[in-house]
């Protein structure tokens, strides 16, 4: 019998001569009409599209797997990510489906704990400023539970992620800080990054507990933008000489 | 004997190619895939508040998502509407303009041409802030490109109010609830796959650094501290349902089972993570895994 092609068509349309049968039962192809030819199902996909869709699926498929296999925090082989990178993520990354899916919730690690941004002049903490401290703008407010916070919370912490990372290393602080110039009212800014820690199983009556993750200076000078970083308080403290001055009080 | 093995060879193929068929082309009608698309409308329009607050701050001319920050964060294929907005006007019209198709979405309006706009606005909006994307915004992102294959608009929509003819079941709509279906499968796999790879999952404890975050949702830290039995049954609970979800789903005996539960357990797992809007995601995924119930005349053979 020689086969029958189904010519293109709107799908919606029910073809002439087609057996109506509910939805299912119909076979995705031609099939027996009541005279012995063969007619589409209502609906079905016409072969014209048939072997293009399959093709089309196929190699999402393979993307669709190159990708989950190539986003893992565990890092990719150099094959499944140069095949990716050169067949697929030009397309797939527009999409923004060149994802990993990789949704590891926590893995108890400082990472995994809740970030916020703190920014204040420069210069406040250490009794620099004029007049008394005032309190930082921070980012998200405290007890901001919103997905509104959890964005301010992810740029946080991917500050402090792009620290190990040479490309980005700097370059979100500094964009923060020149973001704030205008808010805080000020050219000269001090950004940090404070993580809360939560505490461990073991010692669960324990309130949380928090530390600087990362802390720059963010200053404007004649129009260009300085970043200092500013290293942990112990690394610059000063050394205090045991002995007493000589002729001196304390 | 050479013809009886190329034979039952062919007869393997025949099968596979049925096999295949019937997963992926069966046609369908759009009731099931127009709630999702109603859903994922309505979620849409949820996580764009999250990111109107702070549009300008984030995306403005002097916001700080600058192009030197996109430029060492974001893939060179990678591309945004966003991207030509030079002023605080523009960045407010283009996303004012997502919002509405995705209102428009959610109702079924023109939606053989507002799917792919949204998902093209979601693409654009996220790309403009992969640093700020959350998995809510990732799994969003998976759903809209399947509508864009369905006929969602068909069912439940002013599309359908509108339209003189009745929508017949289409290879479309199947072809969409197919790859949903796919994609809530791999998700769920994945993310096991990658809890499994720390201690915390193992040894139980997951549960207690979720809920003891300063972002959490429920505060659960009490049960948790007075009972390790109870943060160890949560922790190991939400990796057995997701290993259930992601195999349950391709069984006929129990996709029904799974389906229902993930109705519920991805909102509580999102619930618990603090990430509700992602655990919402999921449960919309869910839903278009359910099998078509027997009063919609959908007796065909599940894969």
């Amino acid at each position: 019998m020689a086969r029958h092609h189904t010519p293109d068509r709107d799908d919606r349309r029910r073809p002439s001569g087609a057996l109506l049968r509910p939805e299912g039962l119909s076979p995705t192809g031609p099939e027996e009409g009541a005279e012995g030819g063969l007619v589409p199902a209502a609906g079905a996909v016409p072969e014209t599209l048939r072997g293009p869709a399959t093709l089309l699926l196929g190699l999402y498929l393979v993307g669709l797997f190159l990708c989950v296999a190539g986003n893992t925090a565990s890092g990719t082989s150099l094959l499944i990510g140069t095949v990716k990178d050169r067949l697929f993520a030009p397309w797939m990354v527009p999409l923004w489906l060149d994802l990993g899916h990789d949704t590891r919730l926590t893995y108890g690690l400082p990472e995994d704990a809740d970030h916020h941004l703190e920014i204040r002049m420069a210069g406040e903490l250490a009794g620099k400023g004029e007049g008394r401290p005032t309190a930082p703008l921070r980012f998200p407010a405290a007890g901001d539970h919103s997905e509104r916070g959890a964005r301010w919370r992810r740029l946080a912490a991917a500050a402090v992620l792009a620290e190990e990372d040479a490309e980005q290393a700097g370059v979100l602080p500094a964009a923060i800080g020149a973001g704030a110039f205008a808010a805080a009212g000020d050219d000269d800014l001090e950004i940090r990054i404070v993580r809360s820690v939560p505490p461990d199983y073991d010692s669960a009556r324990s309130p949380r507990g928090t530390e600087t993750a990362l802390e720059v200076r963010v200053r404007r000078r004649d129009g260009e933008l300085q970043l200092i970083p500013m290293p942990p308080a112990e690394e610059v403290a000063p050394l205090i000489d045991a002995a007493p001055a000589p002729g001196g009080g304390n | 004997m050479g013809h009886r093995s190329s034979s039952s060879v062919g007869v393997l193929a025949a099968a596979a190619a049925g096999t295949w068929d019937r997963f992926w082309f069966t046609p369908k009608t759009a009731r099931r895939l127009a709630v999702v698309r109603a859903l994922a409308g309505l979620l849409g329009l949820l996580l764009a508040w999250s990111w109107a607050g702070d549009l300008v701050v984030w995306f403005g001319p002097d916001g700080i998502v600058s192009p030197q920050v996109l430029g060492a964060w974001r893939s060179p294929t990678a591309l945004s509407l966003f991207d030509v907005a030079r002023s605080n006007a523009a960045l407010w019209a283009i996303f004012l303009l997502g919002v509405g198709l995705l209102g428009m979405l959610a109702v079924g309006t023109w939606t053989p041409f507002t799917a792919p706009l949204v998902a093209i606005f979601w693409a654009s909006l996220l790309h403009r802030g992969p640093m700020l994307v959350g998995p809510a915004d990732d799994v969003l992102a998976v759903i809209l490109w399947c509508l864009v294959v369905g006929r969602s608009g068909d069912a439940f929509s002013v599309d359908r109010r509108l339209a003189a003819a009745e929508a017949l079941p289409s290879w479309r709509n199947g072809l969409a609830l197919a790859l949903l279906r796919l994609h809530a499968s791999v998700i769920a796999a994945a993310a096991v796959v990658a809890q499994l790879k720390a201690d915390v999952w193992w040894n139980g404890t997951a549960a207690w650094w979720l809920s003891a975050r300063e972002s959490t949702r429920v505060d659960l830290t009490g049960v948790f501290a007075g009972s390790e039995i109870a943060t160890n049954l949560v922790t190991h609970a939400i990796v057995l349902f997701e290993i259930a979800f992601a195999v349950g789903v391709w069984n006929r005996s129990t996709q029904s089972l799974v389906a229902r539960a993930g109705l519920v357990g991805w909102p509580l797992i999102g619930l618990v993570a603090g990430e509700p809007l992602w655990g919402a995601a999921m449960a919309i995924l869910a839903w278009a895994c359910l099998p078509e119930d027997s009063a919609a005349g959908t007796a065909g053979r599940p894969l």
